[in-house]
């Protein structure tokens, strides 16, 4: 009942910040529900993301932050038992209306996983160019490509001299950088990052946010995270996910991040992004 | 700025949600295209066949397999443009491969029930072979002196190989001892040993020297040195595939490394084990010579697995299948299909006690 309302309060609101954001939305999630065979983990998730912003996901462990991405770029169908209610529009269309192609899907919007996982029978620079061969997409000037991705994930300096190393052999955060710049090189539209930092040093943090404030002029980006600071400092927009106990995860609130973290309208908002539970 | 833009009014009713899959959904256009494809080819092919005097096989490689892969093909690009071209070369390409083993595998299996199931019968499941000569008729005698034996001496081997087979797995990808190398080298090696010779040197190192007589102790010592590579090799490949995180997290929790191998390592890799376990005895199962030499025969149940030459259904079938009387190749084909039954009802008994709750 109550979330009903706070989701009513958000649209009231947003009504009046922004009236003309639809026309620059890119991708939309309505009313979007997910289940894992019966169990209902997800319920009526209503999100858009305006081209070129940086959205960010919070909320406690287990509310369903990655279900919900997985479903934005048809990953979640891969699961055993995953099923799905409600509708995501990408440029306006269903992504999951039957004449839609999830490869093309997954080549515009792309992502970077929780944990690194670089092919391990590939070199660092196979691991940069792998989405290229994959998807049978053509680009020229290698050599550039595997430069200007891995500067912009902020590994470059440390790799440029064994690119033809294999890409297990480098540290986790330095296999994070890795995946990062390896999801650049397909140039995808929108950019679905599941807690990227979590495995890295600060400093390699900062360089990853800072790359995503650089993609954010041609990208949207989504990301996950645990950090709410990086949630500031990166993010246009802030949802705030929460799971009550034995019911599915909701939004709770939504909007801009400064409204978020300054002034946000639901009591557990306020008490989740002060750390006081979760 | 806000995320939020949506007009709730116009948002379908939270309630009257139910879980659905739209990936499974497919256009009319797929439907229709997967349904020409499959059916134009056939037709065309029926058609020929009907009409034509082209012999079957040929028709079938020569002009079915490239019209469906043509026409699968097409079918693909109406449906999914360019990027469906390979999709739909490898997926018939595998239908098809897997279509022409099924197929010999189903007329192997055909040729067996066809010839073996008129001696299948209740008695000749449970009776032995003495006072049977080959020109008996089929009411009588059966084989079940040669399925306790086979039993008895695969179990036997499995005693002795199985333990064997996964230490030695263990030792390879768990201990990581300095002999690895060889070991890896002398299990290749004796992957590579013929059969007969497996029978050969028990017969000269057990029995001549009168250690043994032939038995089937002695004929399950001989399957062991088949079984035991085949066993090692394949829990080697399995428990390779164990990620090393799950070695190092139980060690990061105190845990000595015998008890991470058996408690972490050897139950994660479990099924896989099985597996192992199955294609040892499916290596086995079938050989004739090491029982000839090793095991013997006889006509008798014999349950004692010292003392006494006992049958199985190997050298049972190699007894019967060559002699001048119907009814004893009908015998052996009788006992090859029973041989073939009890191996699935093994096999799938161990697939479903293996798989447990949890795991894989
Ligand atoms: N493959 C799956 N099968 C069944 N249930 C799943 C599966 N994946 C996730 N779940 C369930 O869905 C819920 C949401 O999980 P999800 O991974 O989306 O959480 P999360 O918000 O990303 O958490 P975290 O912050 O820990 O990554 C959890 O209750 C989880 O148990
Ligand atoms: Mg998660």
């Amino acid at each position: 009942m109550s979330t009903a309302e706070f989701e009513s309060v958000d649209v009231l609101e947003s009504e009046i910040t922004t009236p003309a954001a639809a026309a620059t939305t890119e991708l939309e999630a309505r009313n979007v529900s997910v289940w894992f065979g019966q169990r209902k983990v997800l319920e009526g998730v209503n999100m858009s993301f305006p081209k070129n912003s940086v959205t960010a996901l919070i909320g406690p462990s287990g509310c369903g932050k990655s279900t919900f991405i997985r479903t934005l770029n048809r990953l979640h169908e891969l699961l055993p038992g995953a099923a799905l209610a409600g509708e995501i529009l990408y440029e306006g269309r269903d992504i999951y209306s039957r004449d839609v192609d999830p490869v093309h899907i997954r080549l515009a919007i792309g992502m970077v996983f929780q944990k690194p996982n670089p092919f391990p029978s590939m070199t660092i620079r196979g691991n940069v160019l792998s989405g290229l061969k994959l998807s049978g997409m053509k680009r020229s000037n290698h050599d550039d490509i595997v430069e200007e991705t891995l500067t912009a994930a902020g590994l470059w300096t440390e790799v440029k001299d064994r690119l033809d190393r294999a890409g297990g052999e480098l540290s986790g955060g330095q296999q994070q950088r890795l995946v990062i710049a390896r999801a650049l090189a397909v140039q995808p539209h929108v950019l679905l990052m599941d807690e990227p930092c979590s495995a890295l040093d600060p400093a390699s943090t900062l360089k990853i946010e800072e790359t995503i404030r650089q993609l954010s002029k041609e990208v949207t980006i989504i990301i996950v995270t645990h950090n709410m600071q990086q949630a500031v400092r990166v993010a246009d927009n802030t949802a705030f996910f929460l799971a009550a106990e034995n019911e599915p995860g909701r939004v709770i609130e939504q909007g801009a991040t400064t409204e978020i973290f300054g002034n946000p309208q639901d009591e557990r908002t306020l008490d989740y992004v002060n750390g006081r539970f979760g | 700025m806000t995320t939020q833009t949506l007009d709730p009014t116009a948002l379908p009713n939270l309630a009257e949600q139910r879980p659905q899959r739209p990936w499974r959904k497919r256009t009319p256009r797929f439907k229709l295209a997967v349904v020409l494809a499959v059916i134009i080819p056939a037709v065309v092919t029926w058609f020929l066949w009907q009409t034509s005097t082209i012999p079957t096989p040929v028709l079938l490689v020569a002009i079915y397999l490239p019209m469906q892969l043509i026409a699968s093909t097409l079918a693909s690009i109406v449906t999914r443009g360019r990027r469906g071209i390979a999709d739909s070369i490898v997926i018939v390409s595998a239908i098809g491969a897997t279509v022409f083993s099924l197929v010999i595998l189903l007329s192997l299996i055909g040729a067996l029930i066809v010839r073996g199931w008129k001696a299948l019968s209740p008695s000749f499941l449970l009776q032995n072979n003495i006072y049977i000569s080959p020109s008996t008729p089929l009411e009588y005698g059966g084989i079940g002196h040669a399925v306790l034996g086979t039993a008895l001496i695969v179990f036997l081997a499995s005693l002795v190989a199985v333990p064997i087979g996964i230490a030695t797995a263990i030792y390879i990808t768990e201990v990581r001892g300095r002999a690895v190398p060889y070991v890896r080298f002398f299990v290749q090696s004796m992957s590579g040993v013929p059969s007969v010779v497996a029978g050969l040197f028990i017969l000269t190192t057990l029995i001549v020297t009168g250690a043994l007589t032939q038995s089937a102790l002695a004929g399950g010592l001989a399957y062991a040195i088949l079984m035991l590579p085949t066993v090692a090799r394949t829990a080697e490949e399995v428990l390779r595939l164990v990620p090393d995180e799950l070695r190092t997290g139980a060690l990061a929790l105190g845990s000595t490394r015998a008890r991470t191998v058996f408690r972490v390592v050897l139950p994660a890799a479990r099924t896989g084990i099985v597996t192992a376990i199955i294609l040892g005895i499916a290596r086995i199962i079938g050989e004739t010579a090491p029982l000839l030499l090793a095991a013997g025969n006889s006509d008798q149940t014999i349950l004692n697995p010292t003392g006494s030459p006992v049958a199985s259904l190997p050298t049972y079938i190699f007894n019967n299948v060559a002699l001048p009387y119907p009814d004893a190749v009908t015998r052996a084909w009788g006992a090859a299909l029973a041989l073939m039954i009890f191996v699935a009802i093994l096999f799938t008994l161990a697939r479903v006690l293996s798989r447990g709750r949890l795991g894989r």
